[in-house]
Parts: structure tokens; sequence; C-alpha cells
């Protein structure tokens, strides 16, 4: 136990254990770690401390801000070095530009006639990890269709963007590509995206729903949708 | 006429004067100037936004946000606090340091019947013509001899506030806050005292009012810059400064407080009772600055600027009143009144502003790093300042003077 204490306080920075008596194993000599002298007053830290910090304020307060797109640059080297360094983005009046590859909020994209594509698979609230996604399904009373959801809603309190509900579904029906995030609400309730705000945000989507089938490897002709009804739009 | 004259010259119009016109509104403008100019060292914005309609100031109208938050919030009073006395913590945290304002001369003398004309300084000194220079206003509120002894005397007792809050709060964060800043003074305050003894041995006075004015040596010019106190006690004032900051309590010897240990001794307060505090804390800032300026930095006096107007070359000398040599630009006694009261509160408010950039550079000390400062490197050296200024005053200039 004492050895290994002995290794603990060597492997720090702290006080040195520079011998062991042989007589008691508790009097050891230590080597205390004292401030240089020109250390003692602070007087030098200080001043270089002083010299960065005021160097800081003096571009800051002199010097006229940075455009919004040398910000959007943060970290590049800077162009105009008559700009001072403040990268406070002032929200209202100017948005941080998302990344490209940022999702949004979801949509549910329309068949030609202006109906919804999803056919209430249940693959996106099976894969969801949020549970976020309800949708209770009905008869869609077209035979090529056989259902459509009644009610499609989407929590966007509980949503976690992971995108995993458009990779599930088969029929190009949600996409998460608005680019919009969620908007603050003052109401839970309003959090809550229903199936006539997310159209609202679709548009026609001319996909082949169930791709080009068995015969995907020989590059053959599409299959034509065995279901119908929507395949005539390519 | 003379009775508005000794209206103006009564101490309690002169002190309402100075904290209306000068201490309260620099305080208030220190809130958020602290603020600004921390994230300006920090490479951000800091507070921008705050306005009244379309007039906004680069957000300087924070500090009426804040006020008006503070007033509105609920007065809350926790269980079992020693009611008297968590009343009585935050006005005696602020009531000493108004009084210490009391010794700061924060202009020249006004001579109200020759306003219009340029005043002669020969006159002035010889005191011929006593009508001209009747009725006179000194702006500072009481000259007494023992001026800076009395600012120590007073602002000790700010410590009191602190102590008591922590005391009467019941609150163990509360108490440890209070123990600190007591023990924080017993580090700065012999060391603060003794720095500027030098200084008092220099000038040959402890009355800042007679510090400001004459300066190192009445063979020069009070306003000439070589004869402020920087250039013939350098270590006094760095020593000053350094315990004047622990005496704010704030960064780097913020020990009192400490928001991630213990809160510190105002952890039980809010609203305007915290404000209080709060605002002690500020206008002590504004009062140490004036403290240094007033005795290292010539307090009222614009540079080169005499009694009579600009003089560059020559100098006034300040027992009989001839002046010698150099170009004179004369100007009126108003214009020169007006100059130097702006510049007492130009010199105030860039050493507010230094005391800022100290705060927001170094990071805090232990309160053992503190004592150590204090007792080990403070108060020898300001010992060493007095012997050493002692033995050049005793060798070089003539030994004591006697008044």
């Amino acid at each position: 136990m004492s050895a290994s204490h002995d290794h603990h306080e060597d492997a720090h920075d702290g006080p040195k254990v520079i011998s062991v008596a042989d007589r008691h194993p508790r009097s050891r000599t230590i080597q205390v770690v004292r401030p240089e002298p020109r250390d003692v007053t602070f007087l030098a830290a200080t001043a270089k401390g002083l010299g960065i910090t005021l160097k800081h304020f003096a571009r800051n307060f002199f010097l006229p801000l940075k455009s919004a797109k040398d910000r959007a640059a943060a970290g590049a080297p800077q162009e105009d070095k008559w700009k001072n360094e403040i990268e406070t983005v002032q929200y209202p009046e100017e948005k941080v530009t998302y990344p490209e590859r940022f999702r949004g909020l979801h949509r549910l994209m329309m068949r030609d006639d202006g109906n919804v594509r999803c056919v209430a698979c249940m693959c996106c609230p099976t894969v969801c990890p949020a549970h976020c996604i309800t949708i209770i399904p009905e008869e869609a009373g077209d035979k090529n269709v056989e259902k459509r959801p009644a009610v499609f809603e989407i929590d966007e309190l509980r949503c976690v963007v992971c995108g995993l509900c458009v990779e599930a579904c088969p029929c190009d029906a949600i996409r998460m590509d608005t680019g919009d995030h969620a908007k603050p609400v003052e109401d839970r309730a309003n959090a809550i995206e229903t199936k006539e705000s997310m159209l609202g945000r679709g548009i026609r989507s001319i996909a082949v729903q169930g791709g080009e089938g068995p015969n995907w490897k020989s590059g053959g002709p599409a299959q034509p949708p065995h279901r119908g009804g929507h395949g005539h739009d390519h | 006429m003379d009775i508005v004259y000794k209206i103006l010259d009564f101490p309690a119009t002169k002190w309402v004067f100075l904290i209306i016109a000068l201490v309260m509104p620099l305080a208030s403008i220190l809130t958020w100037m602290e603020r600004r100019q921390s994230a300006m060292m920090q490479d951000r914005l800091g507070p921008n936004r705050a306005n009244i309609g379309p007039i906004k100031l680069k957000g300087i109208l924070h500090f009426v946000a804040d006020a008006v938050k503070m007033i509105f919030k609920e007065d809350f009073i926790p269980a079992n606090v020693h009611r008297g006395l968590f009343a009585l913590a935050p006005i005696l945290s602020i009531a000493p340091v108004f009084i210490a304002f009391a010794i700061i001369p924060f202009g020249p003398t006004i001579y109200p019947h020759s306003l219009t004309s340029t005043l002669d300084p020969t006159l002035l000194a010889t005191g011929q013509s006593p009508e001209l220079f009747a009725d006179s206003i000194r702006l500072q509120i009481f000259q007494i001899d023992f001026g800076l002894i009395f600012y120590f005397a007073v602002l000790t007792l700010a410590n009191y506030g602190g102590t008591i809050a922590g005391w009467a709060s019941y609150n163990k964060w509360a108490l440890l806050g209070g123990l600190r800043s007591s023990s924080q003074m017993m580090s700065y305050e012999v060391a603060m005292g003794i720095s500027l003894m030098g200084a008092f041995l220099v000038t040959g006075s402890l009355e800042p009012g007679a510090i400001a004015t004459i300066g190192a040596s009445t063979s020069m010019s009070g306003s000439n810059p070589l004869n402020w106190l920087w250039l013939w006690q350098p270590v006094g004032l760095v020593l000053f400064f350094t315990a004047a900051i622990a005496e704010t309590k704030r960064a780097p010897f913020d020990i009192p407080e400490g928001e991630p240990e213990i809160i510190g001794y105002f952890v039980e307060y809010s609203g305007l009772r915290w404000g209080l505090f709060f605002l002690a804390e500020f206008i002590e800032i504004v009062f140490i600055a004036a403290v240094i300026c007033t005795v290292f930095f010539g307090g009222w006096q614009v540079p080169f600027l005499d009694a009579d107007g600009f003089r560059i070359g020559g100098y006034v000398d300040q027992i009989t009143g001839v002046s010698t040599g150099g170009s004179v630009w004369y100007l009126p006694h108003a214009i020169v009144v007006l100059l130097q009261f702006a510049a007492f509160g130009i010199k105030v408010l860039l050493l507010c502003w230094f005391q800022l950039a100290i705060r927001w550079t170094l990071p805090r000390f232990r309160a053992d790093q503190l004592m150590n400062l204090g007792w080990k490197i403070l108060l020898p050296l300001s010992l060493a300042n007095v012997m050493v200024t002692a033995l050049i005053k005793l060798l070089f200039m003539g030994g004591p003077e006697t008044p």
C-alpha cells in the first residue's frame, strides 16, 4: 500500500519524495517547489496578461466589426487585418447559415392527385427511436391504395432529427429536407406537427413506388408499379 | 447673493452635487461598462440591446433596466434571519463609501467674483485684493488635515457590512463569506496604509486637496505631470493599487465571494438589498479611482493648465505665485474650472477602466495566497518604500519641512 502510494505521488506534480529514511518508514525528505523569485510578486505575469487582454480590447474597441461573411468562416485566417475579432452573431438581424446536410422539419409528399403518398405501412413509427410519430391508418377508399393515414402526427419536442423515418419510408412519403428548425411555441400542443401542416410543406413526388423490383441487377426497364394508380407520372 | 454662495459652499450641497453629478452616474455606467469591456476583451460584443424606443446608445441604458428589475423584484427575507442586522447590513456597506467621498477634492476652488476674468496667480498667492477672491467655493466637502487617515478609518467600516450580512443571514455559506471578508481585510489593510506613507512624506501633507494642488514640489507648477506623485512614488502607486483592489473585494481578490464554492455574504439577499451591495462595490471602484487619481495623478489638474491658463515651458512658484518664462494662453476662470472638473472625471473614468481590465485579466487568489501577498510582499515592500523615501528626503531634499 505504501509503495503504491509513493508511486502515486511521484506520478503527479505535487511534493516529490527525494529519499526515505531507513530507520523509520514515515520520515522522508520531500522536495518543496517554491515559485521563482521573479514570480513571487506576480508583477511580470500581471503585465503579460494585461498586455494580451488589452491588445484584444483595443483591437475590438477601435476597429470596425467583421462582416457576416468573415464571421461565417470562423477560425479561418482573417483576410482583413483592419477588422476586429468579435465573433458574435447579432441574432434577429443575422442568422447562422446551417450546414448543407441539416435536415430540419419533416414534410409529407403528395401524389399527383394531391393526396398524401403515405400508405400507413407503419415503418416510420416502428423505426423511430424517440417514438414521436403517431399514425392511425384508415381505409383509403381507393382499391389501388388500400390504406392511408387518418392521423399523422410528429411531436417535434420528442423528435431527435435522426432521419431514420425517411430511410425507412418505402414510398418517399416523408422527407426531412426543409432546412427549417422547429419553431418556438408557447404551448406544448402547438409543437405537434399534423398531417395537414406537413402536407402544407410537401410537393408532388414523381418517385416510382416500389423501385425496380427483381430486375434491378439487369438494369432492365422498371417494373410497372404493381399497384398502379400513381406510376404514370414518370 | 452672499447667502447663495454660502449655500453653494455648504458641505451637504457639495456632497449632493458630487454624488448626483459624478459618483452615481459613473457607478451605474460601470455596471454596463464592466460587461461590455469584459466582452471586448474576450472577443464578444456584450450587452448592446437595452433601449428606450430608438435611443440605444450601444446599450448603455442597460443599467436602467437593471435598476428597474431590482426595484420590482420581491424583497424576500428568509426565516430565522436577524431582521434588524439583515436590513442594516446593505446600508452599512454602502454608507461608508459615500462618507469617505467627503475628503476627495473633485475640482479647484471657484472664485465666483472673477469667473469671467483671468485669475492672477500672484494676487491669489499673496492674498492681495481679497474682494476678487471672496465667497470662494471649494470643491471638496471636508478639508481636514488628516484626510487620507479619515478615508482609511471610514472605509474599513464598510467591511462590517459584509461581515454583518454574513452573520445575520443564518446561512453557513453567507457566514463563511462574511468571515472571509474580514480576514481579507487583515491581509491588505496594513500594507495599504503604509504604502501611502511615502506619498505623505514627499508632499508633507495628509490632506488630499493639498496633495492634488501642490504635488511633490512647490517650485513646480501643480499642473506639471512631472510634479505628480506617480513619478515620485512609483512603488507606492503599485502597492496601493494592489491593496486597493483587495479593498474593493473584486477579482483577483474576490475571496468573500466565490460562485463555485460559497456564494458570498449576500447569498440570502435579493432585489434592491442585493443591489445595494452590488452598487457599493462599484462605488468603491469609483472611490478607489478617485483616491489614486488625487494622490498619484494630480487630482483635478489638467496637464500644464495653471490657474490663469495653459503655460508651456514656464512654471508658477506655488508660494510666491510668481510665474517664470514660458508662453501662456490665458483663459477665463470659468473655463479653467470646467476643464479641471472634466479632467477629474476623465481621470477617474480611466482609472476605473484600468481596474476593470485587471479584474478581467487575472484569475483569483486563494485566501492564503492573499495573506502571503499582503504580509510577506506588500508590507515589507511598503515599509522599505517609506524608509527609502524618508532617507532621500532627509539627505537630498533638506529634511523635514517645518510648517
